[in-house]
């Protein structure tokens, strides 16, 4: 019953050049369900749009730096830790690298502390 | 003409039905009838003792099948066609919407009069002794009909259906050691698409449908099997009275009277059976108090039919079934809410998956599978079963705070909003 192929998305990808992205409030890449943060002094971030919860998709909004989930309520700090709500574990946050043709590589299989970030 | 009565007769090969063997024969030669008993006791049949809840779900079963097979000329199951054959029932197809509608009340329908049905048996005690195990098959089937309905609006692709999968099948991947692999196998993948959407369609056609029908025969031949319905409340002997003649069953003390078989019999008897039968036991003045299933139940559960698909008709000429917009996995509505039936379950996963979306519907199964082995006393009497009434309304209760909590209490991002405040959508 299980398929012996997955025709699937991988789950080591590029997004683009690390030019691309604008500093402040993340880019949330709606297909990948992934928020790209870039920081001025502190680098490149990949969180999870993931709720840890029941799998919705969460909400960032710049004004208060936090992740909503729209399905049962679970609200999610700065770095991904649970405030509030039903989700029983962080937000994943995932390895980004730099590919040799210079873009910004996510690998959805490693995740990493909340702390990790990429200097370009 | 003697050709064409020729056939008639070849078909129907009982005697006219103004005649008592006729009557019994149109139910014991029809292979589709004589789940009845030829003779029914009168009390039984009345509106106040069964509310007709059984019939009417199977009719409204039988409104799906039919509606669900024209549905199924109108929709392939693969995620960018889905919701457009939706899009085309809604405006396209002649009397779309009418077809959709009902398949829809009906199978919101369903849900409401299996759940009343279960309600009847508890409070009239029916799911005693010889009856326990029917009890537990109407479990199974309560069980089926909500995974009908699961699998059911799933199918339009809308972003109801994808998120509805997203967490329905999370709350899968919850349950202990088998979690991971129960999601694969629903998913038929890791993500949401449209291997998923195939499997659930499978589901929702094929696998769960068989499994109703099935169960549904032995419910049916198990009512028959254990004594017909079971006698109405108001009429239970009185406790305390002498103990009930069994018809036919030999008196312990006094041998069985066998009468030898007169020359011409034209039957055989394969076994003397001995011993009390295990269903109810009648008097000789409750075996009079019978009347012939034709026409006295026919015609009841004739006009149960009617008024059942009538209703459904009339609610799908005024009542549209929603659709929302097209799938898309990158935004979950908010509120992202489920049907009116599983908000009692999206209202206990919103403090806890494992708990309230595994742990306690588990044991809620648990405890209605139980309750006939449970619960020992024999009286179906309400003044002599006020505790376990009592818990069982509590239970009732319980469910329907939750669905009320989740329809009207709960706003965006899931949080306690009275009905009466408004919510300016997208005001986040």
């Amino acid at each position: 019953m299980v398929p012996s192929v997955f025709y699937e998305p991988p789950q080591s990808f590029k997004i683009g050049n690390p030019g691309d992205f604008p500093y402040g409030p993340p880019t949330f890449m709606a297909d990948e369900k992934i928020f790209v943060f870039r920081d001025r002094d502190r680098g490149f971030a990949v969180a999870s749009a993931v709720c840890t919860h029941l799998g919705c998709t969460v909400a960032h909004f710049g004004s208060d730096q936090k992740f909503h989930c729209p399905c049962h309520g679970s609200v999610f700090g700065a770095d991904g830790a649970v405030l509030h709500g039903p989700a029983p574990r962080p937000l994943n946050w995932f390895e980004v690298t730099v590919a040799r043709d210079g873009q910004l590589n996510i690998n959805k299989d490693k995740i990493v502390p909340s702390s990790y970030r990429l200097m370009v | 003409m003697n050709l064409i009565r020729e056939i008639w007769q070849s078909i129907v090969r009982r005697d006219p039905l103004t005649t008592d063997k006729g009557k019994s024969e149109l139910v014991f030669l029809n292979v589709w009838l004589h789940i009845h008993p030829a003779k029914v006791k009168k009390e039984n049949l009345k509106f106040k003792h069964s509310f007709y809840l059984g019939f009417i779900t199977f009719f409204l079963f039988v409104i799906l099948v039919t509606t669900g097979i024209a549905l199924m000329c109108y929709y392939r199951p693969y995620p960018p066609q889905a919701y457009q054959d939706m899009k085309d029932l809604q405006f396209v197809v002649f009397m779309g919407p009418f077809l959709r509608n009902m398949h829809r009340w009906a199978a919101h329908g369903m849900v409401v009069c299996v759940f009343l049905h279960m309600c009847r048996v508890f409070y009239t005690g029916s799911y005693k002794k010889p009856r326990q195990f029917n009890w537990v098959v109407g479990v199974f089937l309560l069980l089926l009909t909500l995974g009908l309905s699961f699998t059911g609006y799933l199918l339009p692709w809308d972003q109801l259906a994808y998120w509805a999968i997203t967490v329905g099948t999370n709350i899968g991947s919850y349950a202990p050691f088998v979690g991971a692999q129960v999601r694969e196998i629903l998913l038929g993948g890791h993500t949401v698409g449209e291997a998923a959407l195939l499997r659930f369609y499978v589901l929702h056609v094929a696998v769960l449908p068989s499994f109703v029908i099935l169960l549904t025969i032995v419910h049916f031949w198990r009512v028959r099997k254990d004594g017909g319905l079971s006698r109405p409340v108001w009429k239970l002997a009185p406790p305390k009275q002498q103990p009930l003649v069994t018809i036919g069953a030999p008196v312990e003390t006094v041998a069985l009277n066998v009468t030898a078989a007169s020359k011409d019999k034209t039957y055989g008897l394969m076994e003397v059976v001995t011993g009390k039968p295990i269903f109810e036991t009648v008097t000789p003045e409750e075996e009079e108090d019978t009347v012939f299933s034709y026409p006295y139940a026919f015609v009841r559960e004739a006009v149960v039919l009617m008024a059942t698909v009538t209703t459904i008709m009339m609610m799908s000429l005024f009542l549209d079934a929603p659709l929302e917009e097209l799938a898309n996995p990158a935004k979950t509505p908010n509120p992202a809410k489920a049907p009116w039936y599983f908000l009692g379950l999206q209202e206990l996963v919103s403090h806890s998956a494992l708990l309230g979306g595994v742990v306690a519907p588990t044991l809620m199964v648990l405890a209605l599978l139980a309750i006939p082995y449970l619960d020992r006393n024999p009286s179906r009497r309400p003044v002599d079963r006020k505790l376990i009434l009592w818990l069982f309304t509590f239970f009732v209760v319980v469910n329907l705070v939750l669905i009320v909590i989740g329809t009207f209490f709960r706003g965006p991002g899931w949080a306690m909003v009275p009905p009466w405040v408004h919510v300016v959508a997208g005001a986040e």
